[in-house]
């Protein structure tokens, strides 16, 4: 009979595994290619130092790809976990065909981004049902489409997100609703109050944790932005944002992956900083797990 | 709660619900509609009713060599990592609740990091792995790195923790070796979350596309959405054949999704809210 | 019965011996649509049959990915013996040691075909021309004439060639009168470099020290280029305007020999025009108001040359098999077999070039002319990346209002440190 001990490690070495071979050594490795002007088409490479990092930061095209993301971010959360919000409260009653409503809310969620993409793309395209809509509304959409004219193409993917999200964050919140005890519902109907007061003072405050984790979770997703991306635009008309960049820098054309890790890495800094940072403003009591 | 309220609140409750629901389903309508129309009919709002029904386009899927391998591969990889993922984050998951070491301790802790991580941070070095080790560009490397995925640890594990260990006591007095016990004893009761977890690893590993856009370039080895995202017609843009392709890309998805809604949600919702 | 055993035996080895003696030549090309592959696959199955010791393997690359693919497979070791490149890559992989000298090699072929600057690095031959190709100027003679030109019209200056655009784009709603091309990589450049380099403009001086690439005429052909694109441009990929043109929307494209073969494969009514690229004038003037009565002269412009070559690897273990194929492909007589089942309008090969094929349509007299008045980009391992900020530049410009003189300077120091790597 083998000892406990040797019966644990086996029962976890898949994890073990793979945390270190696709998992530590990769984080660690990108870190070290990063301080390296390493590309894949010449052989060798030189220890830099801090030399990437310091030309990422006077690379415009980097610049610009850090701020549609931060645009992409800042735009696409507080839009999403609201609609998504309002949605759960729409469904969140028993009634007739609210299976089938709430079904239909989420069909996009569970759809590929690329098939959404594909479809998008013609629907944004010069022509198209989107811009056909914008005319009826009285707007004059940009001649050769929203995703060829860099005022909109950006906004466009960004309200695209939005709609595929909705869904999957929806149903988060119906969890988050469900879980609000019936006894406070009650209690404060017999108090008088009315249903927005309820909403306010009963509905909101306990729905933070979910809300904070709605926020968190989407905003990771956001700053990660790629399919879409590349997908409609190749990051043409001023849509390329942190990730894209990664991709085009390292695994397209000058393959610079030396610079392309660093960028990486800023990146997930970025994304590490302001997930702590929202978690910290954001959720003051109830915990999470 | 039931509904009391007043008619008027009622009919305008039906009316925003079926507006969202006609702006949340008319993309992935018309992307139906549109497979199957011929190449032909144009696309233009009229050409949506009055052209015809043909099931071409879907024929065409599969003697055209990439769009059919695709979705071979796509049902391959899916499912392999899929039995991989129920075995694998099963046996660490029982791993890790049962046996209370400082190293799975650690090792739980770096699930939860792992989670936490942004994947784009790996794309360059596994990049770099794959191609020195011969990996690059086989289907070794669209199943082996995510054959034990985080989520599913932290899945089961919660669910393991909840399940007395009493059952498992009896049966090693009984005699039972730590296989049978694993295997016929816990896994069995573990079948819900075992579930919740075969579809949330089957459902992400069927619409993945960055790294297996990145780690393959062969046709013969594209996944389904990457070979919609890189399909070229010969002549511009060919809709029909594409919307065809992603019909077939959803549609498995879906029949999933309408006969296990239950598990989906609760897999979603897991991490979100205590249960 | 032992004799009939030993017989077999015998075959049996023999057998075995000459299948082990076969070498299997790797080729990556690109040729992979279904009108052209079987001429492709039909030429490999001659040589085949011509050398019984050899086997050729073909495996096929997309123009999306190819670029990567075969820069990838250098870098991993897993390289074909022999690979097709554009003419623009092949100093990337000569310069890093990739491609096999065949500088000896073709000594003795060198008066027989065209292309060889595109292909010489370093005073080495590393590829041999195959299939050349230039851009014309193509434009629906059906849309002049509406527009009040005659039926034998084609612009000759880019005073000309301005007002006819913008007479077809007043024809209305869904006419346009210029194919513009959006931001397509290793496309935009190509259209625009045809009017850079026929208003006399330069990416390097004539003493190759230093970029030049923001001289006055530059910015002139920048210009005009911008004032096409904004009055009349239809904005679309090159699928996109290609289609529009073929259907009559847009008046006038830039392309290649392949829209002769869709027109052909396609049955396209379309009554077609094709002109060599225009130049600027003497005095770049674009004022000038079309007169027929004027007998204005034609001041042709320079065009974009670039080509099909084929290059061995300089780690291939069958190097005498991969050169003997390249010859047989490239030989005159497979060379007009493959341009007549591919429309294409420039062999490397002279001697194929003086079939009375090419003589046998306009379109294809056009090109012919065209590829006589070409430039290609300068033969730099760094030219891929130069060619990115060229795009780059020219993107910002057309799309984002940058000035054009600020962006060409901003690209001359670009490509100033570019080199210097």
């Amino acid at each position: 009979m083998r000892s406990s001990r040797s019966v644990d490690l086996s029962l976890t070495s898949p994890w073990t595994v793979t945390l270190l071979l696709f998992w530590a050594f990769p984080v660690a490795y990108s870190l070290l290619i990063g301080f390296t002007d390493y590309r894949l088409l010449i052989e060798g490479y030189r220890w830099v130092g801090w030399d990437n990092y310091r030309s990422l930061f006077r690379d415009p095209a980097f610049l610009t790809a850090l701020e549609n993301t931060f645009i992409f971010v800042l735009g696409t959360i507080p839009v999403t976990t609201v609609l998504a919000l309002g949605m759960a409260l729409l469904v969140n009653r028993q009634f007739r065909g609210r299976s089938f409503f709430r079904s239909a809310f989420f069909l996009p969620s569970i759809t590929s981004m690329v098939v959404i993409a594909l479809i998008f793309t013609n629907l944004f395209s010069r022509g198209g049902y989107i811009a056909f809509l914008a005319e009826m509304a009285g707007f004059s959409p940009p001649v050769h489409g929203f995703l060829y004219d860099s005022r909109t193409a950006l906004y466009a993917i960004m309200g695209m997100d939005v709609w595929m999200s909705l869904g999957y964050f929806m149903l988060i919140f119906l969890a988050g609703l469900k879980s609000i005890p019936d006894e406070l519902y009650e209690a404060a109907e017999i108090a008088g109050a009315s249903p927005m007061r309820t909403f306010w003072s009963v509905t909101l405050p306990l729905l933070r944790p979910v809300a904070v984790f709605v926020v968190v979770i989407n905003s990771i997703k956001s700053f990660q932005v790629f399919v879409e991306i590349f997908v409609m635009t190749r990051g043409k008309f001023d849509t390329a944002t942190g990730v894209y960049f990664v991709y085009e820098q390292g695994l397209t054309t000058a393959f610079r992956m030396g610079y392309a890790s660093a960028a990486a890495y800023i990146l997930f800094v970025i994304i590490g900083v302001f997930s702590v940072l929202q978690f910290l403003v954001l959720r003051r009591r109830t915990a999470l797990w | 709660m039931v509904d009391r309220r007043h008619p008027l609140l009622v009919a305008g409750r039906y009316l925003s619900l079926t507006a969202i629901a006609v702006v949340m389903l008319f993309p992935l309508a018309w992307m139906f509609r549109v497979g199957f129309m011929s190449p032909v009919d144009g696309l233009g709002v009229t050409a949506l009713t009055t052209a015809g029904w043909t099931f071409q386009n879907f024929r065409d899927l599969f003697t055209q060599a990439s769009l059919g391998w695709a979705l071979f591969n796509s049902i391959l990889v899916g499912g392999l990592v899929t039995i991989g993922n129920i075995l694998f984050c099963f046996m660490v998951a029982y791993g890790l609740a049962r046996y209370h070491t400082i190293t799975n301790k650690v090792l739980f802790a770096s699930v939860l990091i792992v989670l936490m991580i942004p994947m784009h941070i790996v794309t360059i070095p596994l990049y770099l792995l794959c191609l020195k080790t011969g990996l690059y560009d086989t289907y070794w490397v669209l199943i082996l790195p995510w054959l034990v995925n985080p989520i599913g640890i932290f899945l089961v594990k919660q669910y393991v923790e909840s399940i007395p260990p009493s059952m498992e006591e009896a049966a090693r007095v009984d005699g039972a070796g730590e296989l049978t016990v694993l295997f016929r004893v816990v896994m069995p009761l573990c079948r819900p979350a075992l579930a919740v977890l075969a579809i949330q690893v089957f459902f992400t590993n069927w619409n993945s596309f960055l790294f297996p856009f990145i780690l393959t370039s062969r046709e013969s080895l594209r996944t389904l959405p990457v070979a919609l995202a890189l399909y070229q017609g010969h002549q511009a843009v060919d809709w029909p054949h594409l919307m065809a392709g992603s019909t077939v890309a959803v549609v498995p998805i879906l029949i999933v999704f309408l006969f296990m809604q239950r598990q989906i949600v609760s897999g979603i919702t897991a991490g979100a809210v205590k249960q | 019965m032992l004799n009939s055993i030993l017989r077999a035996l015998i075959f049996f080895l023999l057998l075995s011996s000459a299948v082990a003696a076969q070498t299997t030549i790797e080729w990556w090309q690109f040729w992979t649509d279904p009108d052209i592959k079987p001429t492709i696959v039909a030429m490999v199955k001659e040589f085949e049959r011509q050398n019984p010791d050899l086997r050729v393997n073909l495996t096929d690359l997309t123009w999306a990915n190819g670029h990567e693919k075969i820069a990838i497979a250098f870098a991993s070791g897993a390289a074909p013996d022999i690979v097709e490149l554009g003419s623009d890559w092949i100093a990337q992989f000569a310069s890093a040691g990739r491609l096999a000298d065949l500088t000896d090699h073709v000594a003795s072929q060198r008066l027989h075909y065209q292309g060889w600057t595109m292909a010489t690095y370093n005073e080495k031959v590393f590829a041999k021309p195959w299939i050349l190709g230039t851009r014309l100027l193509f434009f629906n003679r059906d849309l002049l004439k509406r527009a009040g030109y005659t039926a034998d019209f084609a612009p000759v200056n880019w005073a000309e060639l301005g007002h006819a655009i913008a007479a077809v784009s007043k024809l209305g709603s869904g006419i346009y009168g210029w194919g513009s091309n959006t931001a397509e990589k290793h496309r935009l450049y190509k259209k625009f470099m045809p009017f850079f380099w026929s208003a006399g403009g330069r990416i390097f001086s004539e003493d190759d020290r230093f970029c030049v690439i923001s001289s006055q005429q530059a910015i002139e052909a920048l210009k005009f280029y911008k004032s096409l694109h904004e009055c009349c441009g239809y904005v679309a990929d090159q699928r996109g305007i290609e289609d529009a043109f073929l259907e009559g929307k847009v008046g006038f494209v830039i392309s290649g020999d392949w829209l002769l073969k869709r027109i052909e494969l396609e049955e396209r009514r379309i009554n077609l025009g094709t002109v060599v690229m225009p130049g600027p004038g003497p005095d770049f003037s674009t004022s000038q108001v079309y007169d027929p009565n004027l007998q204005v002269t034609a001041y042709p412009g320079k065009s974009f040359m670039g080509g099909e070559f084929l290059a061995v690897n300089a780690d291939s273990k069958n190097q005498l098999g991969a050169v003997k194929l390249i010859d047989f492909i490239t030989s005159p007589e497979n060379q007009l077999r493959f341009c007549k089942a591919n429309r294409s309008a420039n062999p490397s090969s002279r001697e194929a070039q003086l079939d009375s094929y090419f003589q046998s349509n306009p379109h294809l007299q056009n090109f012919v002319m065209q590829l006589n008045l070409s430039a290609h980009p300068p033969v730099d391992p760094n030219w891929v990346y130069m060619e990115t900020e060229i795009e780059a530049a020219v993107e910002r410009v057309l799309f984002e209002n940058a000035p054009p003189g600020e962006t060409l300077r901003q690209l001359q120091k670009t490509i100033t440190n570019l080199r210097k790597q």
